[in-house]
């Protein structure tokens, strides 16, 4: 009995060595990769290591989009930038727009890929999509953990409350006390927190705006484009109204979309060179004054 | 109510729903022709009884004519395939379904080299929720095939033995056919939790009919603010509960016939 117990025990151990054997092996080989990258490749045996090393620095996003023939661009309906009209199948808006436009510089087809705004960077870190392009507010979280264009679009959070309260919620300094609806994760999260509200996260922006109609929710902040979008006459949400901008009352500055890619992408040059090219020729005001944008549109 | 259902709104959203249903649907027939027999299998590892140390036990235990202790009852024991299958069985039903379709989508495109190996665009997240409702199912139904063919009395297999049959003929002839007459109620059960249980996938962006109901509250095609279009689809899913009921009802009646 103790001899096979033994025998066993022996089996353990040498199974575990030579898994340390391993793990040390391939531990030590991407420290050379590493060390022999940072020296930019001197000799000629550190050559090969050096261009995997610049590869974790620049992502070839292009050369793969083109590969694939398609871009693949992660959005949430979002009028008016990312949507679709009544009875069509087509999306539209200004960021949709311009997603096709850049698609064609880049000679590919594009497609639009509906998310889980939680997840944007799992979806693109994954590779299941190619960009996040949708109204992203560039926020440190956003800037952090993605490579971003240049601000393209100014924004600010608003305060969106029911129109009959209005006189209780016009001229506020402060949200304290009161039960405001936001987006789990978004900016406007951040700004209720900050006035000192007591949050009810939902899952989308439009979310927030149920829960003011119905009455669950005091009022909501939300990105000022989305509220001149969805509230107001002759939208589904007419007994709404927002003002206040809140950037301001916590003396921040406004906010910028911008579109996110890999960090590191090499899609991000080829970005900022396509809304440069498309700002000077006029096509960016064109294409944002059709949705109502040519006051918030970035154009220097 | 006639002006409700002819309103263009009203026929929108209903497409719409119609196109979610319909991916529902894809999901829950594909989840029940892949975890079906799979489910089977999984049944057969957690009931296999191979025990590598058994004999080499027994023949020590012999050499040396002692009464085996409790070492020795472990090692006899030991089970390998049937305590991995049922470890297996612990994880897939310890673990909530939404994070298996939440993981088994984003985290081999994360850790890979090669990167995401699902399919881009919609196919792919159909195909990732495919693969995570088909193992979860299977274990499911793993377990519920293992009581059904341990229920079966074994005078029944003795009785084949008696009358000649092979082993093979007895599993297929004799328990099996007992088995499926007993595992139907439990199934049922299984079957249509399936059902509403396809509306996780959304967890993923999976354009399914619940996601389709709710891009009405945020605004879809024009129209938001609308929220009975997520009421809405009880309708959808009572419906085909009601079909499926109708379906599994029978098959209890058609397996009435021998009653053990």
């Amino acid at each position: 009995m103790k001899k096979m117990l033994s025998m066993a025990l022996a089996l353990a151990m040498c199974l575990s060595l030579a898994a340390c054997g391993s793990g040390s092996q391939s531990g030590s080989s991407s420290a050379a990769g590493s060390s022999s990258a940072s020296q930019s490749g001197g000799s000629q045996s550190a050559g090969s290591a050096s261009s995997q090393g610049e590869q974790e620095d620049t992502i070839a996003d292009v050369q793969a989009v083109k590969d694939q023939g398609t871009l693949y661009v992660g959005i949430t309906n979002f009028a008016p930038l990312d949507y679709k009209e009544e009875g069509s199948d087509e999306w539209i808006g200004f960021d949709a727009d311009m997603a096709k436009l850049f698609a064609e510089s880049l000679g590919v087809a594009v497609e639009f890929q509906e998310i889980t705004w939680d997840y944007k960077v799992q979806e693109l870190e994954s590779k299941t999509i190619d960009c996040v392009w949708n109204g992203m507010t560039l926020t440190d979280e956003v800037l952090a953990a993605m490579g971003t264009s240049e601000p393209y679009c100014t924004n600010y959070q608003t305060l969106v409350f029911p129109a009959d309260k209005a006189a209780d919620f016009e001229g506020l300094t402060s949200l304290e006390g009161l039960n405001i609806a936001v987006e789990s994760g978004s900016a406007g999260e951040k700004a209720a927190q900050e006035l000192g509200a007591t949050t009810v996260p939902v899952q989308s922006q439009a979310n927030t705006l149920m829960e003011v109609a119905s009455g669950t929710s005091d009022a909501a902040v939300i990105d000022v484009l989305m509220a001149a979008e969805m509230t107001g006459e002759g939208t589904s949400y007419a007994n709404l109204a927002y003002s206040l901008n809140l950037n301001d009352l916590r003396a921040e500055e406004s906010e910028f979309y911008g579109v996110g890619f890999r960090k590191g992408s090499d899609l991000v040059d080829a970005f900022n060179q396509f809304w440069a090219e498309k700002v000077a020729d006029g096509t960016v005001l064109e294409v944002a004054t059709t949705y109502g944008l040519q006051d918030a549109v970035v154009l220097d | 109510m006639i002006e409700f259902f002819q309103s263009s709104v009203t026929q929108t959203v209903l497409t719409a729903l119609n196109k979610g249903f319909v991916v529902t649907l894809e999901l829950f027939f594909v989840t029940l022709i892949g975890a079906l027999p799979l489910g089977l299998v999984i049944a057969f590892g957690s009931m296999n009884r191979w025990a590598p140390l058994a004999r080499l036990t027994r023949w020590v235990l012999f050499r040396r004519g002692q009464e085996p202790g409790r070492m020795a009852r472990m090692l006899i024991a030991f089970r390998p395939i049937s305590l991995v299958t049922r470890f297996l069985v612990w994880i897939v039903r310890g673990t909530p379904l939404i994070l298996q379709i939440i993981a088994l989508f984003y985290v081999p495109g994360l850790v890979l080299e090669g990167g995401n190996p699902w399919p881009r665009g919609e196919v792919g997240r159909m195909a990732a929720v495919c693969v995570a409702f088909i193992i979860n199912y299977a274990f499911y139904f793993s377990e519920i095939y293992r009581g059904g063919i341990q229920g079966v009395p074994a005078g029944q297999s003795e009785a084949g033995l008696v009358l000649g049959m092979t082993k093979g003929q007895i599993f297929f002839k004799v328990t099996l056919l007992q088995m499926v007459k007993r595992i139907v109620p439990p199934m049922s059960n299984e079957i249509i939790t399936l059902v509403k249980d396809t509306s996780l996938a959304r967890a993923i962006a999976l354009q399914e009919v619940i996601w389709a109901a709710e891009s009405f509250m945020k605004g879809n095609q024009g129209i938001s603010g609308l929220w009975w279009p997520l009421m809405f689809t009880a309708v959808y899913y009572l419906a085909f509960s009601a079909i499926v009921t109708m379906v599994l009802g029978r098959l209890e009646k058609k397996l009435d016939y021998f009653q053990v």
